[in-house]
């Protein structure tokens, strides 16, 4: 296992070593004065141009360059925007909080309740619920998520009411953002109306999460259902069952941990496609994340927001992605035979 | 010569013909198929098809509402948009934008994507496995980002779009094709025939590929229905196909304004959009279905 | 007295083009503390009889019979419920290939503690525990595990082949079973293994007067204490005898051949044809009409093309219209 780890360590390690290479690279691509890409200086700015000119190295070589560019993304200068001149990475730090709010949430919502549906829809298999949910779930993965998005707002925020059309929280709670997370911050502000605001955020908060949520529940859904239907099917199982163990604890010992295993590997998968959906749904919902903030800094061509969220979305990937693999390996011990035995 | 087969003999169906017999026997996957069908004829026909040119606008018919509605008109069917624009006509025509050009970007992903990946899983050693390694991770990070990525140097235009498409379909055919040639490469018969000492390419073409195609005919929906949804979600964020072209997620970013007035403006080409991917869906997953079914009846 | 009484057993399964009967009217009795052994080519639907036995069914079988009984139970008039709690409680099986028969994500010793019953333990938690894990470690003593400790914490995929069948072994002898099927158990092991295993499952026959129903492929690797051999062919019963009939006087063709085959049997001079039956076996889709046998029988005339009955001459049973030799008083 520590074998393993490592191994997924270093590879890690050497993935987010080139993304930085990458993002160098993206720099001189990028359309514009390279420096100014890079650390979001503008050459009108004179004094600070020429400061920059020698603090990234840019009459030296290619390599010092990147050395040099490496230290400041290591110490969190990520340049400032072109647009607010304000420092990137303290900018992106509450963005991301406020998108770990939205996944996490997403995320424990769907497993909560997509993993015993499926279940639940494996055991009844070709019964008309089992049916009616692998409907259901096949049509919802197939509705796009901006348009399904478009539906709920038009449904629940202009003709119902029940939701605010947009935003985190309303401005008049004056709430600073610590970690972006506004759940969070409203619990460790000392604001007078905690229970006020707490209750408005909730308000904002519950339509982008169920929109958000219906894509990896959906899937998860019919990952469960296959992967338990399979798991019904082994010998091993029917062993059990000749054996005269009882229904319940061939269940509970033997085909849901089993089952399990294959929902764990997908998790990071769905992961990814959940980070996909986010940036839009952000958009969409104005809520302020990375997601809307890389769209937005697109359509401003602002080059280093539009790194710097690319950047840490990407690491966000891979680290939940190697985060799952790990545990995947740890929880499973038959993976790791597989993942040793050279063919 | 006798024309009447005197000789009995049982034939095992192949595998395509297998998934064929499977997926007819399932009305779903039939009725995706048709319907998938039907998307194509009328995205191919669709200059013939439109009632009106996409972008003639009629200035006394604006916001139009369907026929079904009580002040809808016949005329126009699904109504009009803010601009007097027939609605049925840019949906039809739209299926150009948001159908065609996903299958040429397929298209041509798979032509490049599935060579390349068949030659690395034939391949072995270091540059296998790195390779391995390097197809893994991008395809961790989900397509639409490596999309905004290309935009993002190129700038927003549809033959862009199309171009990160295609450079972001291309590492997922060749892991589609790698990890499915892979898992037949060890196989018992694949042996069988290396120790025969039939050529590489003998093996590659005649031994393997048999069967793999149900699993790339399956990496092939999936691709489409990635594609579809990226462009569709570009021009919805307004990236991808611009504005006066009937792209449905360019249509939809648009009725987002008037969305209060006249809903069928984004409820029809969502509906478009939604029944394509669903037929589509459908169809990779009943195909799916059908592989592991053969598999697990052998 | 028979505990296990099967009469007309008949497993069908449906294919693209109509039904096939992998089981064709299969009868077998076994009696208390017999060993009884089951002699098949693979395929010949040995595997399948078992597995319908302990209902270890897959819902795309149809099987039927005339009876099916274990003991004074009548398994096929019972629910499913019923008829788990009582093959789970009085048979065990040994499967051909056990490492598909265990849970890879769980570890032997707890597989193996499942298995053993619980009524009789008593004490707190901790001393139940202690007192299972003793029972366990005991039992892969039993079956030849001297490891006990190692094999208790392996996973599945851990162990080899042959390990697994004796954890598996250990498994089914968990709850002292009246009757235990083994399925070509010793296919996975070397011939000293096989030798221990047989003389386990020889003496748990002796003590405890546990039936045994022993699968095998092989006519000359029958264990020395079955009392008697059933022969099967494409799912149809050949003929039923003690060893010695079979070996010594065998009235059906398909014995003959099967005991001219194992080369143990008589000297061969050099350079002859060794004898084999000819053809092959037929496949699934393919199975004649009557007694399957008739395409590579030498003897087949045309009434071969009917199923023929099961005759009985002294506990020698038979399903040939030609036997080798002419039986006049058959019953």
């Amino acid at each position: 296992m520590i074998r393993y780890s490592l191994r997924r360590l270093i590879l890690l390690l050497t993935t987010l070593w080139l993304l930085t290479v990458l993002m160098f690279v993206l720099h001189q691509l990028f359309p514009g004065d390279t420096l100014t890409n890079m650390s979001g200086i503008r050459f009108s700015d004179g004094a600070a141009y020429q400061l920059a000119q020698q603090r990234y190295a840019m009459s030296h070589s290619w390599f010092s360059q990147y050395g040099q560019f490496l230290q400041a993304l290591l110490h969190g200068d990520w340049g400032q925007s072109l647009v607010t001149q304000r420092a990137v990475f303290t900018d992106i730090m509450p963005q991301l909080g406020a998108t770990l709010e939205l996944t996490v949430l997403t995320m424990s919502l769907s497993m909560l309740v997509g993993v015993p549906l499926g279940m639940y829809a494996a055991v009844q298999q070709r019964g008309p619920l089992d049916r009616l949910i692998m409907g259901v779930s096949l049509s919802a993965y197939s509705v796009p998520a901006f348009w399904l998005a478009q539906l709920a707002l038009l449904l629940f925020a202009v003709k119902l009411g029940w939701a605010p059309i947009s935003g985190q929280l309303n401005p008049l709670f004056n709430i600073t953002p610590h970690s972006g997370s506004v759940l969070l911050d409203i619990l460790l502000s000392d604001s007078p109306n905690r229970g006020a605001a707490f209750i408005d955020a909730l308000q904002h908060l519950w339509l982008p999460v169920v929109v958000l949520t219906i894509i990896p529940l959906t899937l998860l859904i019919r990952i469960t259902r296959n992967a338990t239907l399979d798991v019904l099917q082994q010998n091993y199982i029917r062993a059990a069952r000749s054996r005269g163990l009882s229904d319940r604890r061939i269940m509970v010992k033997h085909v849901m941990p089993n089952a399990m295993q294959v929902v764990v590997r997908q998790l990071g998968m769905q992961f990814s496609l959940l980070m996909s959906n986010i940036i839009i749904i952000e958009t969409i919902f104005n809520w302020p994340g990375i997601g809307s903030s890389l769209i937005k800094s697109i359509y401003e061509r602002d080059y280093p927001v539009m790194l710097g969220g690319l950047f840490t979305l990407a690491a966000l990937i891979l680290l939940v992605d190697v985060a799952v693999e790990l545990y995947h390996a740890w929880r499973y011990p038959q993976v790791r035979k597989e993942l040793y035995a050279d063919r | 010569m006798p024309t009447a087969n005197i000789y009995y003999q049982q034939r095992e169906p192949s595998p395509l013909h297998q998934i064929w017999l499977h997926m007819s026997a399932n009305p779903f996957a039939l009725t995706a198929l048709y319907a998938f069908a039907l998307l194509l004829v009328m995205m191919v026909c669709s200059p013939l098809l439109a009632p009106f040119s996409p972008d003639q606008q009629f200035a006394e018919h604006i916001s139009q509402a369907p026929s079904w509605h009580h002040t809808g008109q016949i005329k126009f069917l699904f109504g009009t948009d803010d601009l007097g624009r027939d609605l049925l006509s840019r949906i039809i025509a739209g299926s150009v934008y948001s159908l065609g050009y996903p299958i040429l970007a397929v298209v041509i992903a798979a032509l490049i994507g599935i060579p390349i990946g068949a030659w690395a899983a034939m391949s072995r050693g270091v540059q296998s496995s790195a390779l391995n390694h390097f197809l893994d991770v991008i395809n961790s990070i989900p397509s639409l980002l490596l999309v905004l990525l290309v935009i993002a140097i190129l700038g927003p235009a549809l033959q862009h779009v199309m171009l990160a498409i295609v450079i972001v379909l291309i590492p997922q055919f060749i892991h589609g094709v790698y990890n499915a040639i892979h898992d037949q490469r060890y196989q018992d018969y694949v042996m069988a025939s290396r120790l025969n000492g039939c050529s590489r390419w003998y093996i590659l073409t005649r031994v393997i590929f048999p069967n793999i195609t149900a699993a790339l005919v399956m990496q092939i929906t999936l691709a489409l229905s990635t594609a579809i949804f990226d462009i569709a979600a570009l021009g919805f964020l307004g990236l991808g196909v611009q504005a006066p072209a009937p792209e449905w997620g360019t249509m939809l970013a648009r009725s987002l304004e008037h969305v209060y007035l006249s809903p069928w403006t984004m409820i029809l080409p969502g509906l478009a959009l939604f029944l394509t991917l669903l037929s589509i869906n459908v169809l990779g997953d009943s195909i799916r279905a059908a592989i592991q079914d053969r598999v697990r009846s052998v | 007295m028979n505990v296990l009484d099967i009469r007309n057993l008949t497993i069908e399964i449906d294919s693209d083009n109509g039904p096939i009967r992998l089981v064709d009217g299969l009868s077998l009795q076994i009696a208390e503390g017999e060993i009884h052994t089951l002699v098949g080519e693979s395929g010949s639907g040995k595997s399948l009889l078992a597995k319908a036995i302990l209902g270890f069914i897959n819902p795309r079988w149809r099987v039927t019979a005339d009876r099916l009984w274990w003991r004074h139970y009548d398994l096929l008039a019972l629910t499913a419920e019923q008829r788990r709690s009582i093959t789970g409680r009085d048979m065990a099986m040994i499967f051909q290939n056990p490492s598909s028969y265990l849970d890879p994500n769980s570890s032997i010793g707890e597989q193996l503690q499942e298995c053993i019953p619980t009524d009789d333990l008593k004490g707190f938690y901790f001393r139940r525990r202690a007192e299972l894990k003793t029972r366990a470690e005991r039992l892969l003593h039993r079956v030849g595990i001297k490891d006990h400790d190692t094999v208790m914490r392996a996973y599945p995929f851990e162990l080899s082949d042959g390990v697994a069948q004796k954890v598996s072994i250990a498994m089914a002898i968990a709850h002292n079973p009246k009757l235990l099927i083994a399925d070509e158990p010793t296919n996975a092991m070397e011939p000293q293994t096989r030798g221990q295993i047989y003389r386990l499952l020889s003496k748990l026959n002796a003590s405890q007067g546990m039936s045994v129903l022993m699968i095998t492929q092989d006519l000359s690797a029958i264990m020395p204490e079955s009392k008697r051999i059933s022969m099967v062919y494409c799912g149809q019963l050949m003929e039923v005898g003690t060893p010695q009939q079979l070996l010594e006087q065998p009235l059906h063709p398909y014995t003959e051949a099967m005991r001219s085959m194992s080369l143990t049997n008589h000297q061969t001079a050099a350079k002859t044809r060794l004898p084999t039956l000819t053809g092959s076996i037929p496949t699934m889709a393919n199975l004649p009409i009557g007694c399957r046998l008739g395409p590579r029988c030498q003897y087949a005339r045309r009434a071969c093309i009917e199923t023929p009955r099961l005759r009985k001459q002294k506990q020698h049973q038979f399903a040939c219209h030609y036997p080798l030799i002419e039986v006049n008083n058959y019953d």
